[in-house]
């Protein structure tokens, strides 16, 4: 008989407040993981959305990219050695509409790759974001380093850096604004992480994303929310089924008196405890998935499926560790004692 | 050959350096279609021979030998399948399970017992019992909505659905009036000569006496006039 769930069918009215917090929290950590995730990318899009591979800098550069200048023989013999590698520069700057008006951008120039859009001389290609604020096609946009104009030659999806649309130049116009001859960073594609290059300081693609600083101190704080949140929901779960337990130890005693065994009782918890989880995190991922595709278009939000369902699975385990704890009760609980004690 | 058997049983409690023996060897046979009672004022060691015999505490020393094995030497496990499929339990309070109906607690009773009876024949079962104990017609009620005797009824027959050898019945009418109590033991009685149970009971109350077949007085510990004597009713 399936005592776990006659529980739940008697006293609905308890079992709906915990799994109605559960749903709230669960629905808050993905609200904020989406916003963790949205940030990251609006941080981040331009690197996190390359594949895996290793960064190169300079060794003098004091792991900021900005001062890093690779030394041209260096980056040629790389580029020569090593399938699909890369030289890039990064740098942030502004660019003026016909009006005049000044929009913040993240000017970015590579060698020739699949992995960067390509740009003649007098061109750019912008982030879409740019479109969305009026910028179109065929527009002519300025920058007070650079004597020509720049020709707007299309826009590309998702390419962010440190919150500002990427604007992708060609290696001449980069050098003519920033005045430099060599690029900061080198990237080389594939799984392979054990490339090391004599004057180069070498990244993964994570340890690279923390080198930005305005990255590692927002991701740190919201993740810290997120797994605060998690915790939070295994204690509330532990709280919960304490003082269920609590009120339910003579009743666990008589059970335990007229042979029921302490294994049945856990498995009672375990039921309810996943019943409850299972449709709480159903709602709360229905909910935030409709919150992602209902969110304002300004607001970083990125929920992936993938991301959702490793929350839930966390949860679910921290729910089972939550109930487990406050499960030891019930081992104690002594069936005499609660004869002892009167009525259930 | 009596169906269980106390054999020199002691209790004794430590609290701090105090040691305090509350059964001072018990000797005890119980036979098989009999109700035997344990009186005895407050703290003479009755409730505490019970929940020996029951397996619900050990005995500090001595043995319980039910059908030919000593339980005192089994492991909780073992004890606890022997009370879950060869003991039945009644209370001074019913302590049903709240989120249960009457028929669901018997039910309960029968899963854990590990019957071998499919559904439907572990449901005739139990209409049969609760027909038997006169509540057929609360079958689908929670025990919120019973009455106290109504309750103790219910418990009976949880008691009772699994076929037990032996009904340990620790004060079964304490918390009932004068007509319930009466009422009750009837019921247990009609029940131990008609499925042939033994029952070991505990009470206070002397007007139940009358329903035992056997009375064994304790005193401090031990049983009064000599070891093991049976008062026949």
């Amino acid at each position: 008989m399936n005592i776990a769930w006659k529980e739940i069918k008697k006293n609905k009215v308890r079992f709906l407040i915990l799994g109605s917090i559960v749903f709230l929290v669960s629905l808050l950590t993905f609200i904020i993981s989406g916003l963790a995730n949205g940030l990251s990318q609006d941080n981040a899009a331009l690197i996190k959305d390359l594949p895996s591979g290793q960064f190169f800098m300079n060794e003098d550069a004091d792991e900021t990219y900005n001062l890093s200048r690779i030394d041209s023989s260096i980056q040629d013999k790389i580029l020569n050695n090593q399938k699909d590698a890369v030289a890039l520069s990064i740098q942030m700057g502004f660019l003026n509409d016909e009006t005049g008006k000044q929009r913040s951008v993240a000017f970015v120039t590579s060698t020739d790759s699949k992995l960067f859009n390509h740009v003649k001389d007098g061109e750019i290609v912008l982030d879409r974001s740019l479109e969305d604020e009026g910028i179109k096609i065929g527009d002519t946009l300025t920058n007070n380093q650079y004597s020509g104009n720049f020709v707007v030659k299309g826009f590309v999806d998702q390419k962010k850096y440190s919150h500002a649309p990427v604007a992708y130049i060609s290696m001449e116009d980069y050098r003519e604004i920033y005045r430099v001859e060599e690029m900061q960073l080198v990237f080389v594609p594939g799984e392979d992480s054990s490339l090391e290059i004599a004057g180069l300081q070498s990244f993964t693609k994570i340890d690279f994303l923390n080198t930005i600083p305005s990255y590692s101190a927002e991701q740190m704080s919201l993740n810290m929310i997120v797994w605060f949140l998690v915790i939070i929901s295994g204690m509330l779960f532990a709280i919960f089924f304490y003082m269920m337990n609590v009120q339910k130890m003579g009743l666990y005693g008589i059970l335990k008196a007229i042979g029921v065994k302490t294994s049945t009782l856990f498995k009672m918890m375990w039921t309810q405890m996943v019943f409850i989880t299972v449709i709480a995190l159903a709602l709360s991922v229905t909910f935030s998935q409709v919150f992602n595709m209902i969110a304002p278009k300004g607001m970083p939000f990125s929920l992936t499926p993938e991301t959702t369902i490793q929350l839930s699975v966390v949860f679910l385990i921290i729910g089972f560790i939550g109930a487990t704890l406050s499960g030891v009760q019930i081992r104690k609980v002594e069936p005499l004692q609660a004869i002892q004690q009167g009525e259930v | 050959m009596a169906l269980f058997t106390i054999d020199e049983v002691r209790k004794t409690f430590t609290n701090g350096e105090v040691k305090e023996e509350i059964l001072k060897g018990i000797n005890l046979s119980l036979r098989e279609g009999e109700i035997t009672a344990l009186v005895g004022a407050s703290g003479s060691g009755k409730s505490t021979l019970l929940t020996i015999a029951a397996g619900l505490q050990p005995a500090s020393d001595g043995q319980v030998i039910f059908e030919g094995e000593n339980m005192a030497a089994m492991g909780s496990e073992q004890v606890r399948k022997i009370r879950a499929s060869k003991f039945g339990f009644v209370f001074q309070f019913a302590h049903l399970v709240p989120f249960l109906t009457v028929e669901e607690q018997l039910m309960l009773m029968l899963d854990v017992s590990e019957s071998k009876l499919k559904k439907h024949e572990q449901k005739k079962e139990v209409d049969k019992i609760l027909r038997l104990v006169g509540m057929g017609h609360r079958k689908n009620a929670y025990p919120s909505s019973l009455s106290g005797g109504e309750k103790q009824r219910v418990a009976i027959a949880r008691a009772i659905i699994h076929k037990p050898k032996v009904l340990f019945a620790d004060e079964p009418t304490a918390s009932l009036d004068s007509k319930r109590s009466k009422d009750v033991m009837s019921l247990i009685r009609d029940l131990t000569k008609t499925l042939n149970i033994t029952t070991l009971m505990v009470t206070h109350d002397e007007e139940m006496l009358g329903f035992a077949d056997h009375i064994i007085k304790m005193s401090d510990g031990q049983v009064l006039q000599g070891v093991g004597i049976i008062v026949e009713n």
